[in-house]
């Protein structure tokens, strides 16, 4: 313990988990972030809020993440990142480009001594003590779907597709707009009013609110039913008051409908469950058992009331159908991290991080601003020596 | 205060190339150059409260989190929580006179402590519960196993590979000594016994989650009931407090307020501060303190003409001077100077001793001139700033050749400057008109830099101004 | 931008000794409460409650139409309390706005449309945006710019805020001036 204590008088690290709509950051060793916020700042010139990730080129990209890292530096844990230790945890997805200008800025705008990137499906194994387990991430952007056998990602059954928080938020908007197009062609016997309200230009952040506060995923029976155009009864509709006290109508189907987009089977076979068991498929027949036993969900889409549920319900559906026989396993079960899914990987991060792996493997400023980029898995240049690194 | 209120009219280039009106910007007496909030290094200086206004220690804050022992803050509005006092018969019913209760309450939002059944406290500082991570306990079990793994390996990867080395070996062998002997002998370390910290006892065992394909259904509430939002929290209740994120307004719990800071920002490229603030929260003074506003010549513009497209029209600039020291001021048309290269910043490497030139990124400036200006030729005298003069009422007793058509006003360390712009041809009505220039002026610094110099050194200094006045209102027709 | 003269009717400002210009179509109540320290304005239509408790200002303090000074009070067990409010130097409170701080420190902008609520501080050196709601008994501290309903920190202010605001209130002081006849 002593030890410890020793190594705690050097600056406290940071991790940082910067996501496709929310951050995550606070320091190692803790339990949980200090704080998550949107990853997004107000451009101080237009007063406009800007997304992180819809910048237009480097340049851009490069000044909007140090606007927002000032804010998580200065705002939320309050230290100066000058000399500090910084541990990052991303996606192996995660474009070599925004990795490199966080980088960049980190190294020569904030002056941070070391950054040590982290995959986020690896280490979110920390948070749960386990060795192996197909890690299934749904965000804002993605859903991705990383196996990890023994501490090591199975690089080659990665899937991934555009089944989360914002397909989800797609659907109930055309929902909405299918919803108030049938409001005014009924109009004529409706008891229902119609309410002026423009559905197509609503604001994010209502969509997003009313996904949250208003949405769940239903019961795969119903679900089946909604698709096959017979409606099981609607839930209540929901009356959202809007800023200037406009009432917006949110139809019980559209609450219970729009989850659904995660869950559809069209003709690419394409759903999430469908990406889970294709991934565990890709991986070598006697791991299988393993990670279908071993699944943890992670990322703050799959916090929608029902997904576990339903996800389970998916999964065990598509093993008696079209996956029968084809997959070396008959049950799956479902991890419950000691986290919340949102903050899952960042927790993984933060124990990580708390270890002596910062100095042993952290990439350090010196080595980046003699080397001028950044090892990562997929450059040749340093992937052998990256990949070795990825084991305790 | 008009620059709090009103939008950037005039606009400095910083020497990092980036534009900011002139509040905004620093300048740095060592390395005589402007600096802004970009290219300076900003460093947390003190934390404090901004309800209870108290300050503490960077390592005190640390410990409580960055946030206050005595304030709470709204679960729901995020509003600062007041403590209200009642009074109550003690309920077993002696006489032992009234206690005083005390709950929290926001007065925005009128959230109390009683809505989530917080019981009330009997003293006023109150010991509120505060909520636990309910995984605690599993969570620095898994802390401390992956420490000690991480500790062997690196205990592995330090180890020196165990091959004979020749001189060494013989060397031993020849007098008979143990390689551990020779260690003492050299005043070293003992090496650490093989096998010791690997010993796989000594990690703690750790006890995996379990994974289960029981999975709790959705509650059929939610195909019947219509959804009440007042009870649902959003999203940005939840993330308030990230450990428990609690989906049901009824299980909010009020958080210790969130610490603000006061900082202080430093020069890149000489290591000094530009400001740095007094220790007490409450003040307004600092110990350093070179906002560029104090040191260079400040513009304003007075008033001008309508501008159209093509067409000359007139422009006054007020002139400030705010140096103790007089001033020459002389426009030229914009230097490009500062462009193309990238302002500097050095570091000490970890020995200390050689410094290493780091580039930072210029940042991205949009504006381009698009408006012709016709500068004076002549430069102006600015005299200095005299405190006491801003209470004189009197005539102004300088006297300065200056050209009448140029210089149209004057008091004091002011001076109005008139000025001929014309928009380019091709703008339209609604287009932002923006004109630059540099401007050279003398400065004295007043600070030694090095021991010998004990007289004040004169410097001439520039500085590219970018001023958009306003919107075209018509075409030259 | 450089202030434009702002005009008014000699006929309806009255200017005391010690500078102040006040327009006979305020509303002053219990004038031997309101202390104003010197070179302040205060434009048509607005409201000092003097009555309820003490009211002072500092130097330089501008207080624009429509608006409402008026003291906080406090509700005890036995009823309710007024509390002075007093105003540093250099302040300006923008139209429409009502302010029931305790107390409002030097060189402070408070813009249009602003409510303030009792018991509110507001240390020197701070801004509130127009159209912001502060909540009773909230604490601004210095170089900060509070905004929205809650008002809550929205951005830093520069260094040299005081002498903007200085700065600012004495040019408003000059160019406030009789409309030449």
């Amino acid at each position: 313990m002593a030890l410890y204590e020793g190594l705690s008088a050097e600056k406290q690290a940071v991790v940082l988990d910067l996501g496709s709509r929310y951050t995550k950051f606070g320091f190692v060793g803790e339990y949980s972030p200090r704080c998550i916020i949107p990853s997004e700042i107000r451009c101080p010139r237009t007063n406009k809020v800007r997304r992180i990730y819809d910048y237009e080129n480097e340049q851009d990209l490069y000044s909007l993440l140090v606007a927002f890292i000032h804010k998580l530096y200065f705002k939320h844990v309050l230290v100066s990142p000058k000399d500090r230790n910084v541990v990052i945890v991303e996606s192996l997805l995660c474009p070599t480009f925004i990795r490199d200008t966080l980088a960049s800025v980190l190294f020569r705008h904030y002056e941070v001594s070391s950054i040590l990137f982290v995959p986020s499906q690896l280490v979110a194994l920390y948070a749960l003590g386990v060795r192996s387990a197909l890690v299934v991430d749904i965000g804002h952007e993605e859903a991705q779907v990383i196996p990890v056998y023994e501490g090591v990602p199975v690089l080659t059954a990665w899937e991934a597709q555009q089944l989360a928080g914002r397909a989800v938020e797609n659907r109930i908007r055309d929902n909405l707009v299918r919803a108030y197009k049938d409001f005014a062609g009924a109009s004529g016997d409706a008891p229902m009013p119609i309410p002026g309200v423009d559905v197509a230009s609503l604001p994010e952040s209502v969509i997003e609110d009313i996904k949250v506060r208003a949405c769940f995923v239903t019961t795969r029976g119903r679900g089946e039913a909604i698709a096959d155009g017979k409606p099981p009864p609607e839930p209540p509709v929901l009356e959202y008051l809007l800023e200037g006290n406009q009432m917006l109508l949110v139809p019980g189907w559209v609450r219970e409908s729009s989850c659904e987009v995660i869950f559809e089977r069209d003709n690419e076979e394409a759903s999430l469950a469908n990406l889970i068991l294709d991934s565990i498929r890709k991986c070598p027949i006697d791991s299988r058992v393993t990670l279908a036993e071993n699944i943890v969900l992670v990322g703050g889409t799959a916090m929608l009331p029902g997904f576990k549920a339903r996800l389970m319900e998916e999964l065990k559906f598509l093993m008696k159908t079209s996956y029968e026989n084809r997959l070396a396993f008959s049950t799956v079960k479902f991890h419950t991290p000691p986290a919340k899914e949102n903050y899952t990987c960042w927790l993984g991060g933060a124990i990580f991080g708390s270890t002596d792996m910062i100095q042993m493997r952290a990439f350090t400023r010196e080595s980046y601003l003699t080397k001028k980029a950044v090892p990562d898995w997929s450059n040749l240049a340093t992937n052998i020596l990256y990949l070795s690194k990825l084991t305790i | 205060m008009s620059y709090l209120v009103q939008e950037d009219f005039v606009r400095y280039e910083c020497t990092c190339g980036s534009l900011s009106p002139i509040p905004k910007l620093y300048f740095c007496r060592h390395c005589l150059k402007l600096r802004c909030g970009y290219c300076v290094c900003h460093e947390v200086d003190s934390h404090y409260c901004s309800n209870c206004m108290e300050h503490l220690p960077s390592a005190e804050a640390k410990m409580k989190k960055n946030r206050c022992v005595m304030c709470f803050d709204c679960p729901n509005c995020f509003h600062t929580l007041s403590i209200r006092a009642t009074t109550r018969a003690p309920e077993d019913g002696s006489n032992k006179g009234h206690l005083k209760h005390y709950y929290l309450s926001c007065f925005f939002c009128r959230w109390t402590t009683r809505d989530v059944g917080i019981p009330d406290q009997i003293a006023s500082s109150g010991n509120w519960p505060l909520k636990e991570n309910p995984h605690q306990e599993l969570l620095s079990s898994f802390l401390e196993h992956y420490k000690v793994v991480a500790m062997r390996e690196r205990s592995q990867k330090d180890k020196k590979p165990i091959f004979p080395r020749r001189g060494y070996s013989t060397y031993t062998e020849k007098f008979g000594l143990t390689n551990l002997i020779a260690r003492k002998r050299a005043g070293l370390p003992s090496l650490p016994l093989p096998g010791k910290e690997v010993n796989p006892a000594s990690i703690p065992p750790i006890k995996p989650c379990v994974a289960t394909d029981v999975i709790d259904t959705l509650p059929a509430s939610y195909f019947t009931d219509v959804p009440d939002l007042t009870k649902i929290t959003t999203i940005a209740q939840r993330h308030a407090n990230p450990m428990i994120q609690a989906t049901v307004a009824s299980e909010l719990h009020p958080q210790h307020r969130h610490f603000f800071i006061k900082r202080s920002l430093r020069c890149r490229s000489c290591e000094h501060n530009v400001s740095k603030p007094e220790y007490n929260p409450a003040s307004i003074k600092f110990k350093i303190q070179q906002a560029a506003y104090y040191h260079v010549p400040e513009i304003r513009i007075k008033t001008f003409e309508p501008l159209r497209a093509g067409k000359p029209s007139e422009i006054i600039l007020k002139v400030t001077n705010p140096t103790s020291h007089v001033t020459s001021l002389s426009f030229s048309p914009k230097s490009e100077v500062n462009k193309g290269g990238v302002s500097d910043s050095v570091i000490l490497d970890s020995l200390g001793a050689p410094k290493k030139t780091v580039e930072i990124p210029r940042p991205v400036v949009q504006d381009e001139p698009n408006t012709q200006v016709e500068l004076p030729t002549e430069p102006i005298v600015l005299p200095a700033r005299d405190d006491a003069a801003e209470y004189d009422d009197s005539g102004d007793t300088h006297n300065f050749h200056d050209d009448a058509n140029v210089v149209v006003w004057r008091k004091g360390n002011k001076a109005a400057v008139k000025f001929r712009i014309v928009p380019d041809r091709g703008m339209k009505p609604g287009d932002r008109s923006i004109f630059s220039f540099s401007m050279e002026y003398g400065y004295v610094n007043t600070m030694p830099t090095t021991a010998e110099q004990k007289s004040p050194q004169r410097a001439e200094m520039q500085v590219n101004v970018l001023i958009a006045p306003g919107l075209i209102v018509g075409n030259l027709d | 931008m450089e202030l434009q003269d702002i005009y008014y009717d000699k006929t309806e400002y009255v200017e005391t000794t010690s500078g102040n210009k006040v327009s006979r179509q305020t509303v002053l109540c219990g004038s031997q409460n309101i202390v104003l320290n010197g070179k302040c304005i205060v434009q048509s239509d607005a409201i000092i409650r003097g009555d309820l408790a003490n009211v002072r200002t500092g130097r330089y303090c501008i207080i624009s139409k429509n608006a409402v000074i008026r003291p906080p009070f406090k509700k005890f067990s036995k009823g309710v309390a007024f509390f002075p409010l007093h105003m540093g130097d250099h302040v300006y409170v923008g139209e429409n706005s009502k302010v029931n701080a305790a107390v409002v420190g030097s060189y402070v902008h408070i813009g249009k449309n602003v409510v303030i609520g009792r018991r509110c501080v507001l240390k020197d050196c701070c801004m509130i945006e127009d159209g912001s709601v502060l909540p009773p008994e909230t604490v601004v501290p210095s170089f900060t710019l509070y905004s929205g309903s809650p008002a809550t920190w929205t951005e830093n202010l520069p260094d040299c805020t005081q002498d903007i605001m200085i700065e600012y209130t004495r040019n408003y002081y000059q160019h406030f001036v009789p409309r030449p006849i």
